[in-house]
C-alpha cells in the first residue's frame, strides 16, 4: 500500500487533511489551517509513495523535518499527518483505531470543559446543567477570568450543576496563563478553602517548571501541565523536575505516536494523563491504550455540523464504536 | 475473534558452542527452551518463545474469551490482576509470554509481520555481534567476530571483568576481526555486574587508555542508580543496563537519575507492551535502547518499531533446533521478512524428538553470581577458561 496524494479542504477555523492510497483508502485528520498548509508540504516531500502502515517510522521522519524548521505549526503539521496515518493504518486493517492501537472498546472518563464561550454566569450554568442532564457529566473545567470574586462565583455555578450528577464533582481550573506561580498559590489557596480542586492548569505559561513545582508543593490540588505544548521536548523539564502532577496531552498538537510516548513516560513516574479536547472527540479512541489515562476533555459532545464521529458521550464517559479508522466521516454539503 | 486456550511446551537444547561471562567464565552449552501457544476460535494461533512456565495457568483466566487484538488493554488487565503480589518473578514471565503471543496473534490477524503492526517503517534493524565469549579461546574469539564481520556487522561486545591484561588482548582480537567490516569498529564491554562501581571506574579507565569504548554494560548492580551514575560520570563510554529489570517501575530510577545512556530491552520486560513502555519513557528522556539477543532474532520485530533503538545484539550460538524463521542478516542488519506475526514457526517433529531424547552437555542455566563479585576479583583458575595461564596479574 502506498500513499498517492494529499489533499487539503478548508473549513471554518481549520482544515481537513486527507491522505489517499493506491488501494482506494483515505485517511483523515482535522487541524488548524496553518498546520494544514505545512502538512501538505511535508506530505509531498516525505509521504508520497510511503506505506502508511509504517506510521511510527514515518512520524520519526516528519517530526524530525518539522523540528528542523521554525514555528509551532510545523510540529502541529507532523501531528496532523500522524493522525491521518493512524486513521489509514486502522482502515487498512478494517478495524476501529482503538483496536489497531491495541485497546479494548474505550469508555474514557470525560469532563466538560467550558472554555471561554459564555457571555455570563447564566449561560455557563445552563451549559453545565445541559452537560449533566444530557451526557451525565460529573466533572468540569472552568477557565478563570482574572477577577477573583467572579471566578469564585462561576466555580460555585459549575460545582452546583455537576453536583446534580454526583456528590463529588471533579472540579478543575484553567488559569489561562493569567497567574504567575506566586499569584497562583495565593488564589488557589483561597479557592481551596471552599472547593476541592482536582487540578489546575495554565499557570505561568506552563514553562516555569521550578515555579510549578512550588505551586504543587503549596496546594492540595494537582498541577496539570501540557496544554499548548507542542512536542516531547516541552514535557521533559516537568517530568525531570516533577513539577507536573497530571500530564495533559493534546493529540492534535503532538500526534498519536508522540502522545503514546509521552503517556508512557508519565506512566513510569506514576503520573496520570488527561487528553485535551479533539475534534469529533477522537481522543477517546486513544485513551484505551494509556494505562494511566484519567480523563478526556469534552468541549462539545457532538461533532460540528460538517462532521460525523463514532464517539458518543453518555453517562460521563466517551465511548467509541466499531466504525473503521478514527471513525470520522465528512458530511457532504 | 476469541482466545480459547493455551498450550505450553518445554524442551532442552544443546547449543553449537559454550557461552560464558564473568560470573560463569567456563560457560554453558545447555539451554532450556519453552514455547507458549495461544489458541483462538478462528484457528489462528499465537506463539511466544523462551519462557513462561507454570504461572501462565494462573493468568490465563484473565484473558480467556477476550479478543486477542486488544493487546494493550489485556496487558493492563493482567497487570491489574497481579496488583497485590506484583508483576514480578514467575508472574512477570507469564505475563510477558502471554503478551508476546497476543501481539503475534494481532499481527497474524492483520496478515502482516509484527514490525508492521507496531508501525515500523521497515523491517530492518542494525545488528551488533556479541560473543558471550569469556569461555572462548583467542582463536575461537577471532573466528566468531570475523564470521560476524563477514555479515557486515561492524560493532562487537566483549565479556570482560576478571583479568585486565587478558581483556585488553581480547579487545584487540575483537577489533581486528571486525576491521574488515569497518575501519573503526564500535567496541563494547559487558561485566555482568561483577564489579563495584569504583572497581568499574578503575578497570574501565585502564581499558580506555588503549580503546575507545562505545558502551559498558552492567558495570554496577542493576538497581544501583547511584553507582551506575557514578560510573557514567567518570568514564568516557556510555553506561548500559536494564536487562535484568523487568518492568517500567524497576527501570524508572535509572531513567529519572540519569544513571544510564543505553537501556537494554527485551520481551521479558513485561512483554512487547512492557518493553515498549520502557523504550518510550527512555526516548522522552533522550536515552537510547538496545534489544537483547533472542532465538532466531525474533525480537528484531519489536526493535524495528522503537524510535530510539540503536542496534540489536546478535549471538547466534545455535538454538533454533525446532524453529523456522523469516529473517536474515544482510549488510550488518537483521532484515525481517513478510511472514505474519513474529515470523516464527515450530517444527513439531523436531520438538518431539528433542523432548523424547533430551541432549546432554556441560553447564546449565541460570548463571550464578561468581565469588568476589562487587568485592574483589577472582581471576579464572588454570583450566577454567582456555585463555587462563593461571598466573595472577
Amino acid at each position: 500500500m502506498k500513499i498517492t496524494s494529499a489533499e487539503l479542504l478548508r473549513q471554518p477555523g481549520g482544515c481537513i487533511l486527507r491522505l489517499s492510497t493506491d488501494n482506494g483508502l483515505t485517511g483523515t485528520a482535522i487541524g488548524s489551517a496553518a498546520a494544514g498548509a505545512q502538512a501538505m508540504r511535508l506530505a509531498k516531500s516525505l509521504l508520497t509513495g510511503a506505506d502508511p502502515r509504517g506510521v511510527v517510522g514515518l512520524w520519526q521522519q516528519t517530526s524530525q523535518a518539522a523540528r528542523s524548521g521554525r514555528g509551532r505549526s510545523r510540529i502541529r503539521a507532523a501531528a496532523l499527518l500522524d493522525l491521518a496515518l493512524w486513521d489509514l493504518k486502522a482502515r487498512s486493517n478494517g478495524e476501529p483505531l482503538w483496536r489497531t492501537l491495541g485497546g479494548a472498546r474505550p469508555r474514557a472518563h470525560a469532563y466538560a470543559s467550558s472554555a471561554d464561550r459564555f457571555r455570563d454566569d447564566d449561560e455557563l450554568s445552563i451549559w453545565f446543567r445541559r452537560m449533566v442532564s444530557e451526557h451525565g457529566f460529573g466533572a468540569g473545567k472552568l477557565l478563570v477570568s482574572g477577577d477573583g470574586r467572579a471566578d469564585l462565583r462561576r466555580l460555585a455555578r459549575m460545582s452546583a450543576a455537576l453536583s446534580l450528577a454526583t456528590p463529588y464533582p471533579m472540579l478543575t481550573i484553567d488559569a489561562g496563563q493569567r497567574w504567575s506561580a506566586t499569584q497562583a498559590i495565593r488564589r488557589l489557596r483561597a479557592m481551596e478553602r471552599r472547593y476541592d480542586l482536582t487540578w489546575i492548569e495554565g499557570i505561568s505559561g506552563g514553562r516555569d517548571a521550578r515555579g510549578l513545582k512550588r505551586v504543587s508543593d503549596s496546594i492540595a490540588g494537582a498541577v496539570c501541565i501540557g496544554a499548548g505544548f507542542s512536542g516531547i521536548a516541552d514535557f521533559l523539564p516537568h517530568l525531570r523536575q516533577r513539577s507536573a502532577d497530571v500530564v495533559q496531552i493534546d493529540i492534535g498538537a503532538v500526534g498519536i505516536t508522540a502522545a503514546m510516548q509521552i503517556a508512557d513516560a508519565a506512566y513510569g513516574l506514576e503520573l496520570p494523563v488527561t487528553l485535551a479536547a479533539a475534534t469529533g472527540n477522537i481522543h477517546a479512541q486513544v485513551a484505551g491504550v494509556m494505562p494511566n489515562c484519567m480523563s478526556v476533555e469534552i468541549v462539545d459532545p457532538d461533532p460540528p455540523a460538517w462532521l460525523q464521529s463514532d464517539v458518543r458521550v453518555a453517562g460521563g464517559r466517551a465511548t467509541a464504536g466499531d466504525a473503521p479508522g478514527n471513525g470520522l466521516r465528512l458530511v457532504r454539503s | 475473534m476469541k482466545i480459547t486456550g493455551f498450550r505450553a511446551e518445554t524442551y532442552l537444547m544443546k547449543m553449537d558452542r559454550l557461552v560464558g561471562d564473568a560470573n560463569l567464565p567456563s560457560g554453558v552449552e545447555m539451554l532450556p527452551g519453552s514455547i507458549l501457544y495461544l489458541d483462538t476460535d478462528e484457528g489462528l494461533t499465537g506463539i511466544s518463545l523462551g519462557y513462561g512456565g507454570a504461572a501462565v495457568e494462573g493468568l490465563f483466566g484473565v484473558i480467556e474469551g477476550a479478543d486477542p487484538r486488544e493487546t494493550v488493554a489485556l496487558w493492563i488487565r493482567m497487570n491489574d490482576f497481579l496488583h497485590k503480589a506484583g508483576n514480578e518473578g514467575a508472574a512477570c514471565a507469564a505475563l510477558s509470554a502471554i503478551d508476546m503471543a497476543l501481539w503475534d496473534l494481532k499481527a497474524k490477524i492483520a496478515g502482516e509481520p509484527l514490525w508492521r503492526t507496531l508501525g515500523a517503517k521497515q523491517g530492518r534493524v542494525k545488528a551488533y555481534a556479541s560473543g558471550l565469549d569469556y569461555c572462548l579461546s583467542d582463536e575461537e574469539l577471532y573466528a566468531f567476530y570475523r564470521r560476524m564481520a563477514k555479515l557486515g556487522i561492524r560493532d562487537g561486545k566483549l565479556k570482560v571483568g576478571l583479568d585486565l591484561k587478558a581483556d585488553l588482548r581480547r579487545l584487540g582480537i575483537m577489533r581486528d576481526a571486525l576491521s574488515i567490516a569497518s575501519p573503526k569498529p564500535g567496541l563494547m564491554i559487558d561485566s555482568n555486574e561483577y564489579w563495584s562501581p569504583k572497581q568499574a571506574v578503575r578497570y574501565i579507565r585502564q581499558l580506555e587508555r588503549r580503546f575507545k569504548l562505545l558502551w559498558v554494560e552492567e558495570p554496577a548492580r542493576r538497581w544501583d542508580y547511584h553507582g551506575l551514575q557514578q560510573v557514567s560520570r567518570q568514564v568516557g563510554a556510555k553506561v548500559a543496563s536494564g536487562e535484568n529489570l523487568h518492568t517500567l517501575r524497576d527501570v524508572y530510577p535509572l531513567i529519572a537519575n540519569r544513571a544510564v545512556e543505553v537501556l537494554n530491552v527485551w520481551t521479558g520486560q513485561s512483554g512487547v507492551t512492557g518493553l515498549r513502555q520502557i523504550a518510550h519513557m527512555a526516548r522522552v528522556h533522550g536515552i537510547e535502547v538496545s534489544m537483547m539477543n533472542a532465538q532466531a532474532n525474533y525480537m528484531a520485530q519489536v526493535a524495528a518499531a522503537l524510535p530510539n533503538h540503536n542496534m540489536m545484539e546478535v549471538v547466534d550460538p545455535g538454538r533454533e533446533h525446532c524453529l523456522r524463521w523469516d529473517n536474515r542478516i544482510e549488510d550488518g542488519h537483521i532484515v525481517l521478512g513478510d511472514a505474519p506475526g513474529f515470523g516464527i514457526e515450530v517444527d513439531k517433529a523436531k520438538l518431539r524428538a528433542l523432548q523424547a531424547n533430551p541432549p546432554t552437555g556441560s553447564g546449565k542455566f541460570p548463571f550464578p553470581r561468581r565469588e568476589g563479585a562487587g568485592l574483589y576479583i577472582v581471576p579464572p583458575a588454570p583450566g577454567e577458561v582456555p585463555w587462563a595461564g593461571g598466573k595472577e596479574v
